[in-house]
């Protein structure tokens, strides 16, 4: 049994120590300081691409050149900050031009590499695009679990190669379909979900064995008991849990700080689930992403790129030294990894943040967690095209943006793309709409060459100096993250809730003042009478009734007195410490729903409310 | 800016507050925000349903109550605010505001079961707080 082995692991009191040091040091040192400590050795091997007398002479060409052809304004702007939608503003102003003065020591073997290679800096495969295309996989999610199946074969039809699904509010918060809170919200944003029926039911006639899906479940409360229900339900279907690939997002953020409900759990409590659902996961489902930290998410309620990474990693790094502390070697865990960035407007920051964050992750988990096997040190990576970029105004416009951020995550190398909708602040997508947002990726894929050479951007000046200062920043934010003793304590604290508050304000602020240019909306507004009319994705009737009265035949046929045992038996449990994973599956294979599993957690770990102060 | 323009002009009190499971904060945030920096006292109560969003205003008893939706439960669940508001008896001594994704048709709805004004995605500071203030003038509470 699971709990069984990992009992035989635990209690090994050389781990413990040696990860307490390592927290602690952390806390007084830093990210940056663990890491200069131990790329020590590293450093004194380095060789320099650019030789000295080259560097001289382009500092001397470049000084006449900034005399004699710019103008005194060129010159005073030469550093500009970008003012862009959730951008880092004046992080890091921007040059007029890049030269290798800005990149005097690096080193081509250490610093950016061969694909496939440490640092990663150019792709995690040898081959990238060549070798597998970027898996498209569009969200798809709406109304009764029957409803969304049809839509997930009409996407696999045209050319999906993989499924996300996402889940309506009183799924994704816990409350079952005919709890008072659902009221008038079942089957909006999202699909249904109560029972393991309602999973066998969103995965008819799916093959589960070779298509890839993502469960979008944000928390990791409910990763817990959706993720039973999606393996149960397989099981039920006749797959093997081996068999199956996907994710499921698991994120402490997202239940944290992004999302905000009624009954929230405390922080440490969400965390301790986080980490159960990693380690049955990876020892149970061995080819599925037992995380995917959603970068995505938190920068879309308001935080830049920086903080993105940041926010992800940190989190990462607090699970494993937790993993850790349960007996698990980091190379047992960490192959299956998975982070989720969002890809806005700042376009070249974007493809360098996406090359940083490989650089940095192989750092940390090879230098500071110690990590071996080359796919620990894999930072690998969906990517969203950005929701809050796209307008309401001129909403095919958005196809344009769609496609440049879209762009941007196929030059940064990301594994697997969704670009967002058309009309995507209008209502979940309509079936034309959908339609557009897989064939850019597939443009993109087929049509222009893109995907033949590997990270084709590497050695621009500009685009490896934004890596090495995005890499930079990274770090500072994981340092003050550190400072107030990790991630979680800076949730307790309200650091990061704050961080968003300030952030969407000064936003605002500067969209009203035209500071942050979008156009159609605050510069070349045009008439309305230019924007064509736009169909709207109406809801299927009666998804909420039907959902209920199926929910009422499910309760009815179980029997009571199992399900009630088999609730009883997490809250036991979870007072010997266990790992809670095998009795949530043991009680959806009794059909308890996800409300009464839910309940279940607030009776054991009570509510909190976050600290928003304003 | 209009609340710190004589010092004579009490402060006024806004609760806010997430409706139901909506789990969009963003926008109720930049919303407090600046009501604050306009010299308001603002109370943000994070997600609440409307029994308690009610009960805080009986506590806290501000002048404003605006309600921030963006998953959809505008009408069913902001329906419900203003219901319990009457039946409690403060409803006449508050403005009651709701933001958010609205659709256009729906605005009226809004205005038509009782609420004092309703702010869709492309409100500006200055129409949010010009409008409460004429509202709470309306309402005999300035």
């Amino acid at each position: 049994m699971f709990n069984e082995a990992r009992s035989n692991m635990v209690g090994r009191p050389e781990i413990a120590s040696y990860v307490e040091d390592l927290a602690k040091e952390l806390m007084e040192n830093g990210v940056s300081g663990a890491l200069s400590k131990r790329l020590k050795a590293e450093e004194s091997r380095r060789v320099n691409l650019y030789n000295e007398e080259a560097l001289k002479e382009i500092g001397e060409k470049i000084s006449s050149w900034l005399e004699r052809r710019l103008s005194e304004e060129d010159r005073r702007s030469f550093k500009k900050a970008p003012y862009l939608l959730l951008g880092s503003k004046e992080r890091i102003p921007r040059p007029l031009i890049s030269t290798p003065l800005d990149l005097k020591d690096i080193d081509y073997v250490r610093d950016i590499g061969f694909p496939g290679e440490p640092p990663f800096v150019r792709g995690i495969h040898p081959n990238m695009y060549r070798g597998k295309k970027f898996t498209i996989r569009p969200i798809v999610g709406f109304g009764t679990p029957e409803d969304t199946n049809k839509r997930i074969h009409f996407l696999l039809r045209h050319g999906a190669t993989g499924i996300n699904i996402v889940f309506d509010l009183p799924t994704i918060q816990e409350y079952d379909s005919d709890h008072p809170y659902a009221k008038g919200q079942v089957g909006l944003c999202g699909v249904a979900i109560d029972t393991v029926e309602d999973m066998k039911a969103l995965f008819k006639n799916v093959p589960l064995n070779e298509i890839s899906i993502s469960l979008t479940t944000h928390y990791p409360s409910n990763t817990m008991i959706l993720g039973s229900m999606f393996l149960v339900a397989a099981e039920e279907m006749g797959y093997k849990w081996e068999d199956l690939r996907g994710t499921v997002q698991n994120d402490p953020i997202m239940e944290a700080v992004v999302r905000t409900s009624p009954e929230s759990l405390p922080p440490r409590a969400i965390f301790k689930i986080h980490v159960d659902n990693i380690e049955f996961l990876r020892s149970k489902v061995p080819k599925w992403n037992y995380v995917t930290y959603n970068g995505y998410n938190l920068r879309e309620a308001g935080v830049d790129e920086i903080v993105e990474i940041a926010v992800a990693f940190s989190t990462a790094l607090e699970a494993s030294l937790e993993m850790m502390r349960r007996g698990h070697r980091p190379d047992d865990f960490l192959d299956r990894m998975a982070f989720f960035w969002g890809i806005g407007n700042d376009f070249f920051l974007e493809i360098a943040r996406m090359r940083a964050a490989r650089r940095l992750w192989y750092r940390i988990t090879r230098y500071i967690l110690g990590a071996s096997k080359e796919r620990s040190w894999w930072c690998r990576f969906h990517v969203q095209t950005s929701g809050i970029s796209l307008t309401r105004e001129e909403p095919l416009n958005n196809i344009a943006r769609a496609t440049l951020h879209t762009l941007a995550g196929v030059l940064g190398g990301a594994q697997s793309i969704h670009a967002s909708a058309y009309d995507e602040a209008y209502s979940i997508p309509t079936e034309a709409a959908h339609l557009v947002s897989l064939r850019i990726q597939q443009i993109i894929q087929e049509e222009t060459g893109i995907t033949d050479v590997v990270d084709p951007l590497a050695g621009s000046f500009y685009v490896e100096w934004l890596t090495n200062e995005v890499e930079k920043e990274v770090v500072g934010e994981m340092d003050s993250i550190w400072k107030i003793g990790g991630i979680i304590n800076a949730i307790e604290e309200g650091w990061l809730h704050r961080k968003i508050a300030e952030f969407a304000y000064r936003e605002q602020v500067m969209l009203e003042q035209g500071v942050i240019k979008v156009v159609g909306v605050n510069v070349y507004k045009a008439d309305k009478t230019l924007t064509p009319p736009i169909d709207v994705f109406r809801y299927p009737e009666d998804a909420e009734e039907r959902q209920r009265r199926k929910l009422e035949t499910i309760r009815s046929l179980r029997s009571k007195e199992r399900v009630e045992n088999s609730l009883a038996r997490i809250v036991e449990a979870a007072a010997r410490g266990e790992n809670l994973f095998p009795y949530v599956i043991d009680a959806v294979r009794e059909r308890a729903t996800e409300g009464e599993i839910f309940n279940i957690f607030k009776k054991i770990y009570g509510i909190w409310r976050p600290r928003i102060s304003i | 800016m209009l609340m710190t323009s004589s010092k004579n002009v009490r402060r006024v009190k806004v609760l806010i507050a997430k409706l139901g499971l909506d789990t969009h904060w963003r926008g109720a945030i930049v919303v407090a925000y600046m009501l604050r920096n306009a010299g308001m006292d603002v109370i943000y109560l994070g997600n609440a349903m409307p029994d308690d969003i009610i009960e805080a205003a009986i506590d806290e008893d501000p002048d404003v109550i605006g309600v921030s939706s963006l998953g959809g439960a505008h009408i069913s669940l902001g329906k419900e605010v203003i219901e319990l508001a009457k039946r409690m008896g403060i409803y006449e001594s508050k403005v009651f505001v709701i933001g958010g994704v609205i659709p256009p048709e729906d605005e009226k709805k809004l205005i038509e079961l009782g609420y004092d004004a309703v702010f869709g995605p492309g409100a500006t500071e200055k129409e949010i707080l010009t409008v409460i203030n004429q509202k709470l003038r309306e309402k005999g509470i300035l």
